[in-house]
């Protein structure tokens, strides 16, 4: 569903010299499977989502990204969007004076403009935002409220998942969905994420430690080091991460 | 002593139809305000009407209702603008405003250089709004000067809708006099025009009196648009709320020059004053500034002026999400510009401002 090729990726800053982050990422992720990314800051993991959701900030230098057959390298990020990818954010974004309701009505009714389909309807929207919402205990007040304004760090990602939720992509990247969350709001969201899980929906799960991945059980665990996959393995494998920690792949940067 | 200007056929020709006297005397040694002149620094009038026609035009003013008066301005103020306005636009048109009144004042010239004075009476106790809309067809000249007395515990509502005018030139120079208790909230929507200029200078002279000012603004390709505000606080216990926000793009120029003055016996003012600047692309202009001159010592003055670019990761975090580039910039333009507006009390009015706004947004991004 997702395949990753010798993906090599820089980021561009304003001022200065273009730092090489991805150094040859090689990942596939089939339909139906849930794949984690652990690493060490700095590895390159949250990067990588941002190459995959088409982040202008970044420059592929090598290698190719496709989904479901496409090559989706040179797409615009709505483009991306309305093929069916979603990236949640590590840290949501707040957008005062656009209340919550109205963006995620704007945001689905502009993917199925562009694939071709019917707008949703307003009351078929309200119901559908109603039934997802009570999921994941989010209030009436909160869907009031301009996107992530006010929110605590929880909060902001449980409405990730709600809007995942809202928006049913074909492919999820959850990116560090764990960090800021105590235990009862980490269960919520895992909750909310396993209630994604489908035989035609694929995920990335990118995070530094394994406690969401004891709820999300992943089928693959791939270890990431200075910009590229330099282990694969079973859920076990973050099991032994956390243990022993990422010192054994420091060797990897040379 | 410095040399008379060589005067360019605008102003010769305005001069022309001044009787001889002081003002025809400083039109003729100064020339009209242009950018060596402090207040008029970022907009330079002089040039931007030195190659529009010269011939006499005529300001329509399509009001709700006939004036209750119609007499000569004798007071007009210092500002050279509102002094050509009250020698050339004949007699004042003079309103006096009925208790819940709705007074709509739609101002516009067709060709040629129009002038107006307008006097605007809130009496006693009177609660009314005024409704103004200014616009000036390619190569027409609107210069209009009104002055409003809002009378004790008065309430008065003015709301200002100043369309895009390209190749126009408009300026609206307003005084206002706050009496005893008074209370006005004014409400601005502009879109500039090759030089528009609104220019409010209101006076707290009756103790207790309260100003709420407000603007939003959007000038896009060729559109130029000052709001410059003085607030003068000359008796105690004065209140001042200003919120003024504005985007620029395509080259648009915005201008925000705002000045709370407190005078030594204004003492429990309490004004702030905050203007933020929203630049769409790097061709794009907002100069601003504030000031606050104060000479009393119990009092809370605060002012505040930003200016910045869109949110470069809130338009990446919408088009995430499926939104299309232009369609996140202009919800994100519209949710900055919107603060202002939302202030005003009157739904349908509020509703009308945020559709025209929303219009506008439409062409510009």
């Amino acid at each position: 569903m997702l395949e990753i090729k010798n993906l090599h990726a820089r980021v561009n800053p304003d001022e200065g010299e273009a730092l090489a982050i991805l150094k040859g990422v090689d990942l596939m992720v089939p339909a139906g499977e849930v794949h984690a990314i652990m690493g060490p800051n700095g590895c390159g993991k949250s990067t990588l989502s941002y190459v995959l959701a088409g982040h202008d900030g970044y420059e592929i230098t090598d290698g190719a990204m496709a989904f479901e057959g496409e090559d989706i390298g040179e797409l615009a990020p709505e483009e991306r969007a309305a093929r069916g990818l979603f990236l949640s954010f590590q840290y949501p974004v707040e957008i005062p004076g656009v209340p919550t309701l109205t963006f995620l009505k704007e945001a689905a009714n502009a993917q199925r403009r562009a694939r071709g389909e019917d707008e949703i309807k307003a009351p078929d929207f309200i119901k559908l935002a109603r039934e997802n919402a009570a999921k994941l205990g989010i209030s009436n007040d909160m869907l009031k409220r301009p996107v992530n304004v006010g929110f605590s760090g929880g909060e902001k990602k449980r409405m990730e998942i709600f809007q995942a939720l809202m928006l049913a992509p074909k492919f999820l990247i959850l990116d560090e969905t764990d960090s800021g969350l105590d235990i009862d709001a980490l269960k919520v969201v895992a909750e909310g994420v396993n209630a994604l899980r489908s035989p035609e929906r694929g995920m990335l799960v990118i995070t530094h430690y394994q406690r969401l991945l004891d709820y999300l059980k992943p089928d693959v665990v791939h270890v990431m080091a200075a910009g590229r996959i330099v282990e694969t393995g079973g859920a076990e494998l973050a099991v032994a991460l956390e243990a022993e920690g990422y010192e054994k792949y420091a060797g990897a940067a040379a | 002593m410095t040399l008379p200007v060589k005067l360019s056929a605008f102003e010769a020709a305005l001069a022309e139809q001044l009787p001889q006297g002081d003002l025809r005397a400083e039109l003729e040694g100064r020339g009209l305000p242009h950018r060596r002149v402090e207040d008029w620094k970022w907009s330079d009038l002089r040039t931007a009407l030195a190659r529009l026609p010269a011939d006499v035009g005529e300001l329509v003013l399509d009001a709700s209702r006939a004036p209750d008066a119609r007499r000569p301005l004798m007071d007009a103020p210092d500002q050279i603008m509102a002094r050509l306005a009250a020698a050339l636009g004949g007699q004042a048109e003079v309103f006096d405003l009925h208790n819940g009144e709705t007074l709509t004042l739609d101002a516009s010239v067709a060709s040629g250089a129009g002038h107006r004075t307008i006097v605007v009476r809130a009496r006693d106790g009177v609660n009314a709004v005024v409704r103004e809309r200014y616009s000036a067809a390619p190569g027409a000249t609107l210069n209009l000067y009104s002055h409003y007395a809002i009378s004790p515990r008065a309430h008065l509502t003015r709301i200002i809708e100043q369309d895009a005018s390209p190749d126009a030139v408009i300026v609206v120079t307003t005084t206002m006099d706050l009496s005893q208790r008074a209370h006005a909230a004014q409400t601005t929507l502009g879109f500039g025009a090759k030089l528009a200029r609104l220019e409010t200078e209101v006076s707290h002279g009756g103790q207790g009196a309260t100003l709420e000012m407000n603007g939003s603004y959007l000038v896009g390709e060729g559109l130029h648009l000052d709001q410059t505000g003085i607030v003068r606080h000359t008796a105690p216990s004065g209140t001042t709320r200003e919120l003024f926000k504005g985007a620029a793009a395509h080259g648009g120029r915005g201008v925000f020059q705002g000045k709370i003055h407190v005078e030594r016996a204004a003492q429990k003012t309490d004004a702030k004053m905050n203007h933020r600047g929203l630049l769409l692309d790097g061709r794009s202009e907002i100069d601003a500034k504030p000031e606050l001159e104060i000479y009393a010592d119990d009092v809370v003055c605060a002012h505040g002026n930003a200016l910045g670019a869109m949110d470069a990761a809130a338009l990446f975090y919408m088009r995430q999400r499926g939104l299309t580039e232009a369609r996140a910039r202009a919800l994100l333009t519209q949710s900055f510009l919107a603060e202002p507006l939302e202030r005003l009390s009157d739904e349908a009015v509020r509703d009308t401002l945020m559709a025209k706004l929303q219009a506008a947004l439409e062409t510009v991004s």
